[in-house]
């Protein structure tokens, strides 16, 4: 896939490393990540092969402040959008996020309880139709999702 | 006032109550909801990163049955609000991609326009009329110290999500929730970090304990101000706190609890319904000695 | 009808047209891309060229006298020189003509640098083919220039300053000094500025205002300047030499007897935040607004006065004062000076980090700005110089700046502020001195010391140990109890995330045009750069003067400058200005419309549209004449004419025809022909090449001075020889040079529009454009916008427009 088809990348150019976006990254606070200012510059010295066969790039919770307080306007999160669907294109996906797509794919929805009818019930509401699920698996097969995700 | 309810997938599943609310709150503030079979949003934090012409032909499907009866689409989640005006925006603007995505589309009988706008509950809320209809029907105060959490995707990329009150220089500061809870007698208190993420995508995708740990940090400075109830737009930034007070005092004790409310709960208690009404029974951190202080039971 | 006037002057014909074409390479600037031997060689076929020469600098002494020996021995009587843009060295070559004993407005210039070589870098061919075209539409257009005399003005010996601060100070001194009458105009209470307001001067360490007070107080005592305090220039007429200028000097409220006791002060009863101490401390509505202003007196801010509403509500300053100097009932007034010349010396802001919400400037008491900062350790400032924090007045043990806020930022100043980093240093070294166990920090991005004495300071302060950390913080955090600031950002030479926890914390805010800057631009006519800087004339080689004669620049509105580069700039535009009022007159360009009263028929059309009122006349008398000292030259009122009665003088309708057709000579379906005015689109597509910004090669453009001198019948001219595009262009709507003479451009491209609709032609091949001459990109914008335009054009469509042009023209004829 050609990440640069997806993102502006003279846009990275514009980047003088003065570190506000992972300065404001709250991943970075609490786990081993990169901060959005270590990819950009990976992305210009080393070029994104080199990120995207990480699995420090999911360490981020698509926040979008680092974009917000970025001095040069750089679309960062549409940057790790464009990156991480090269990932999961090579392999590189965390397994609960690859269960989840799954689980998507094949119910129509991204999440599944026992006793749904009687939980709904106790709050008075009805029954929850059924998903169209066969309509978006149509969908996803003619978007090609199974080349990422196997369903 | 006629909007096609878009539920998602977290709130109708693991918090039916804030559906239930909602709906009675509307009714009450004369708001026509229409549902309609949609399916998954699909998510800014899954669906997104790793397939992007999926979530946006899903994300296309979605807006297509509200164009289909002619209403915009209401939100509950800020999940699907991001994805839902993002991929609204992105069909408009860019010709080949509406194409591609239409292509997909035809043969499910769906064709993108372009003709609905996307909403979320909030600001649906927040308009002239229904706050003067909130204003005429609201039966009691809630007196509580609130900290408001809006949620990263609820306004962030906010040249996506609010174009319109967006000024060059500043950084967007999302105030409608404190403004709107500010009406119905509550204190909206301004805290550290306000606009910092709840952890919930880095919970979901890689590691529960480091979302956790952004979550505690939230609440350190919720506590700080001696804050007495958080409220939410968002079902995923509702588990975080919710869940995430309960998992986090299993490590240390050294915090009280503080309850955490979905908006529509809120409203639908100052509008005269039982806490078991808008679904406050269900929640992982009790709220019904904190109500009692302030006069709600039940 | 009364007789007729003779016309002025006959056609200059001297014999035979004998024209010399220079070709010059400028070095690898043009010779690089364009094959210069070929255009001389190829100019060598073009009429009446005698003489065709390519050299490597044609404004070089060796260039210059070929030039001059050519006209000598080859009897040369017209000279076309095709190498860099007009609005450089056309002076130059104009002084070689005349060297040689011709008349320098027989020269004709082609701009093959910044309007070929410079802006089609990667295609030699078309470059080439380009710079023929040029050279053959300067020689069509020399073969029928005619010798111009310039008229002299006289200029007026005085001198107005626009703003009070060192630069404004420094060069109404220096004009003042030369012996020149010189009006300092001042918004504010006193003169001073931003240098007043600043604790100490970077990299000398010199107090900055003891400094500039003996300067203030020679201003306020020298005998050839008159300081005009509270006002504000309102209205400019006239031109280089001879301004009017309409100045409003607002009511002080305190006469000049006042003896600066301060009586009056203790006894106000008004409070108001101190602007001088940015905000940090109050002062009364009755105040002084430093203790070194001058004027030394005090005034009145009649927003905070309790008599404000016209009635004496309070009169306890009045009572207090036993000079009895206070008039409650003095009124603004409107002043008239008649000026030579002017400075703009009006300064600068300082950015509002407030829209930056995640620093908490605003909300957090304990983070100031440098500006602030100044005043705080100032022994004239709220705290008396002692440093202590706002929130608890505590002296910080730990203090942080934060370096470009406000700067290098597509959310504020994209630009670089210039003086931030030697003036954190330099704080920096302050508290060191003072209170050397406070740990300091500065977190910065790249540290600008490229001045003299500049890296000696920086290292100088981390000797004394400041610590510098590359990563501006994401975020400021406030503990709630006591104040302090956490820092929350990246190390990024270490790659490490961290956290400081901070007493106080100093934004290094950038600066910024004043917020009123586009007021006097308007007034003045001059340009602005992208940033919204004052612009200069060349940013080389005429540095302080502005495209309006007579108007010189100083000090930061031209661009972020210290004090050393304000003060220098100061003087030399005191200079420049000096050189004009020292020779006591100018000559002003012999452009100016004619009128041949043979032919006119006293309509009157013309007079109508001068946007100076330089065209009397009427029915009665039987024409119409132009006043030759009031005309400007932009030509506005030519294309009014209906009787080909009205020509501009350098540029008129057959010169600018003949070139015209000639851009048109070869595969016309593939050209845009461009309109543009001399001070904003042409100098914007100059612009364009000097930034080597590429675009398409076909459009060929033709100079006017204003995009009022554009005739409708150019434009028809152009697409019934089968011009693919027609652009005209000018100075955006509210920067006309000429006194907003473009709104005739509108009003004629508007009504050219209807026509095209009217006889089914496709109106996209006409367009207007402003383009200012900073926007270099906007004009390669427009230029590529058109060409893909054309490339969807069917040769056919073209060819029934020009039958239908055609037709339409023969039909109004015959009507006629």
């Amino acid at each position: 896939m050609k990440i640069w088809n997806f993102f502006p990348r003279e846009a990275l150019y514009e980047c003088y490393q003065c570190a506000r976006c992972t300065g404001s990254c709250p991943a970075l606070e609490v786990a081993p990540a990169y901060g959005p200012r270590e990819t950009i510059l990976k992305c210009l010295n080393l070029g994104h092969e080199a990120v995207v066969q990480d699995e420090k790039i999911w360490l981020c919770c698509t926040c979008n402040v680092c974009e917000d307080r970025c001095p040069q306007k750089i679309p960062i999160s549409d940057l790790l959008v464009a990156l991480r669907n090269s990932a999961a294109r090579r392999g590189n996906i965390p397994g609960k996020l690859s269960i989840a797509i799954e689980l998507l794919a094949k119910t129509g929805r991204s999440m599944i309880v026992h006793q749904l009818d009687e939980m709904r019930a106790h709050h008075g509401l009805d029954p929850l139709p059924p998903a169209p699920v066969e309509e978006i698996r149509q969908i996803l097969k003619k978007t090609k999702l199974n080349e990422v995700i196997d369903f | 006032m006629k909007y096609a309810l878009y539920l998602g997938c977290a709130i109708p599943i693991k918090y039916p109550g804030f559906e239930a609310a909602t709906r009675m709150v509307c009714k009450r503030l004369g708001i026509d909801l229409i549902d309609l079979p949609f399916g998954c949003c699909p998510p800014p934090t899954s669906m997104k990163l790793v397939h992007y012409d999926s979530w946006l032909a899903l994300a296309a499907r979605n807006i297509c049955l509200a164009e289909e009866v002619g209403a915009d689409l209401l939100t509950l989640c800020s999940g699907c609000v991001n994805t839902l005006k993002e991929a609204n925006q992105v069909l408009r603007k860019s010709d080949s991609k509406r194409r591609k995505v239409n292509r997909i589309l035809e043969e499910h009988n769906h064709n993108f326009k372009g003709t609905i706008e996307v909403t979320h509950i909030l600001d649906v809320l927040y308009q002239d009329s229904v706050v003067e209809k909130l204003l005429r029907e609201k039966v009691t105060d809630i007196p509580l110290r609130v900290g408001c959490h809006y949620g990263c995707h609820y306004f962030r990329p906010p040249q996506v999500m609010y174009p319109e009150e967006l000024s060059p220089a500043e950084s967007y500061v999302p105030v409608k929730m404190d403004h709107l809870l500010s009406l119905i007698g509550m204190e909206p208190t301004e805290y550290s970090r306000k606009f910092l993420c709840c952890g919930s995508p880095l919970g979901a995708n890689m590691d529960q304990d480091a979302g956790y740990a952004i979550t505690r940090q939230k609440l350190f400075h919720i506590h700080e101000r001696n804050i007495q109830a958080i409220s939410v737009v968002c079902p995923s930034c509702f588990e975080q706190f919710d869940m995430g007070q309960i998992a986090l005092s299993r490590k240390t004790k050294d915090l009280p609890k503080i309850p955490t409310f979905y908006l529509t709960q809120l409203i639908g208690l100052s509008l005269g319904m039982s806490s078991k009404e808008v679904g406050l029974d269900v929640h992982r951190v009790k709220s019904r000695k904190l109500l009692e202080t302030i006069n709600i039971t039940g | 009808m009364k007789d007729k006037p003779e016309l002025a002057k006959p056609v200059y014909r001297d014999g035979d047209l004998r024209i010399g074409v220079y070709v010059c390479h400028c070095g690898k600037n043009i010779g690089g891309v364009v094959r210069c031997e070929e255009v001389a060689e190829f100019s060598k076929d073009l009429p009446n060229v005698v003489v065709s020469r390519d050299s490597l600098y044609t404004c070089s002494e060796p260039g210059q006298e070929q030039i001059k020996t050519d006209i000598r021995e080859q009897k040369l009587n017209r000279v076309v020189v095709a190498s860099c843009t007009p609005r450089l060295h056309e002076p130059t070559f104009r002084a070689a003509c005349e060297a040689a004993g011709l008349n320098p407005y027989l020269l004709e210039m082609a701009n093959i640098r910044e309007h070929c070589s410079w802006a089609h870098l990667h295609d030699k061919d078309l470059a080439t083919e380009k710079a023929k075209d040029l050279v053959s539409m300067a020689v069509h257009r020399a073969a029928l220039l005619a010798p111009q005399f310039e008229l002299t003005v006289p200029v007026k010996r005085v001198a107005m300053v626009i703003g009070g601060g060192v630069a404004g100070i420094q060069a109404s001194l220096d004009m003042a000094d030369a012996g020149y009458k010189v009006y300092l105009v001042e918004r504010s209470g006193s003169i001073g500025g931003r240098m007043a307001q600043i604790d100490k001067t970077f990299p000398t360490m010199d107090c900055s205002i003891c400094i500039l007070a003996p300067k203030m107080s020679e201003v306020g005592r020298h005998p050839n300047i008159e300081l005009l305090t509270l006002s504000e220039v309102k209205e400019v007429e006239g031109h280089i030499g001879n301004f009017r200028v309409k100045v409003l000097k607002k009511a002080r409220h305190v006469t000049k007897e006042c003896t600066a006791c301060g009586d009056c002060t203790s006894a106000c009863p008004q409070l108001a935040p101190d602007e001088f101490n940015a905000g940090l401390s109050i002062r009364r509505a009755i105040y002084m607004p430093f203790a070194q202003a001058v004027p030394s007196r005090f005034l009145i801010d009649m927003n905070q006065c309790l008599n404000n509403q016209g009635i004496v509500a309070c009169d306890r300053c009045f009572q207090a004062c036993s000079n009895k100097c206070i008039d409650f009932a003095e009124t603004d007034r409107m002043l008239e000076l008649e000026v030579g010349t002017i400075v703009v010396a009006t300064g600068v802001d300082v950015y509002d980090p407030t829209a930056l919400t995640e620093l908490g400037y605003g909300r957090f008491p304990n983070v100031i700005t440098t500006l602030e900062f100044e005043r705080l350790i100032n022994a004239g400032g709220p705290s008396g110089g002692e440093l202590i924090r706002p929130s608890d007045r505590k002296r910080p043990e730990k203090v942080a700046f934060l370096q470009c806020i406000g700067s290098r930022s597509k959310r504020s100043n994209p630009y670089c502020s210039n003086v931030c980093c030697m003036n954190t240093v330099k704080d920096a070294l302050l508290i060191k001195e003072h209170w050397p166990e406070t740990e300091i920090y500065v977190f910065y991005i790249d540290i600008r010391a490229f001045g003299k004495g500049f890296e000696d300071l920086f290292q100088r302060a981390r000797r004394e140990g400041v610590t510098f950390i590359r990563g501006i913080p994401g975020e400021i955090i406030e503990d709630i109890n006591s104040g302090n600031l956490k820092l929350l950002g990246e190390n990024t030479l270490l790659g490490t995330p961290y956290r400081y926890d901070m007493d106080m914390v100093i934004l290094s805010v950038g600066i910024r045009p004043r917020s009123d800057a586009g007021a006097l631009q308007r007034l003045l006519n001059l340009s602005t750069d992208t940033d919204g800087f004052y612009m200069e004339a060349h940013p080389k080689l005429r540095p302080v003067d502005t495209t309006t004669g007579g108007v010189f620049l100083a000090g930061a509105a031209e661009g972020p400058k210290d004090i050393k580069d304000s003060v220098t700039q100061a003087s030399a535009a005191a200079s420049r200005a000096n050189i004009l009022m020292s020779k006591g007159e100018v000559k002003v360009p012999a452009i100016t419309a004619r009128i041949d009263t043979n032919k006119c028929v006293a309509c009157g059309m013309c007079a109508r549209v001068c946007p100076y009122h330089a065209i009397e006349g009427s029915k009665d008398l039987g024409y119409y004449r132009v006043i030759e000292a009031a005309c400007q030259g932009c030509g506005a009122c030519v294309p009014e004419c209906k009787f080909e009665a009205l020509d501009q003088a350098h540029f008129t309708d057959a010169q600018i025809v003949s070139q015209l057709d000639q851009a048109l000579e070869k595969d016309p379906n593939s050209k845009i022909i461009c309109f543009a005015c001399n001070w904003c689109s042409y100098a914007g597509a100059d612009f364009a090449g000097v930034s080597r910004i590429q675009y398409p090669a076909n459009v060929r453009i033709i100079r006017t001075m204003c995009s009022a001198r554009v005739s409708p019948d150019w434009i028809e001219r152009a697409l019934i020889k089968g011009a693919g595009a027609v652009l005209v262009s000018g100075c955006h709507p509210a920067d006309c040079h000429y006194n907003n003479a473009n709104q005739n451009t509108l009003k004629r491209v508007e009504k050219y529009w209807k026509r095209m609709e009217k006889l089914g032609i496709n109106r996209d091949r006409l367009r207007l454009a402003w383009i200012s001459a900073a926007e270099g990109a906007q004009f390669a914008k427009v230029i590529q916008e058109m060409e893909s335009g054309i490339r969807k054009l069917e040769p056919k469509a073209i060819e029934v427009a020009a039958e239908a042009l055609t037709k339409r023209k023969t039909k109004k004829v015959e009507g006629s």
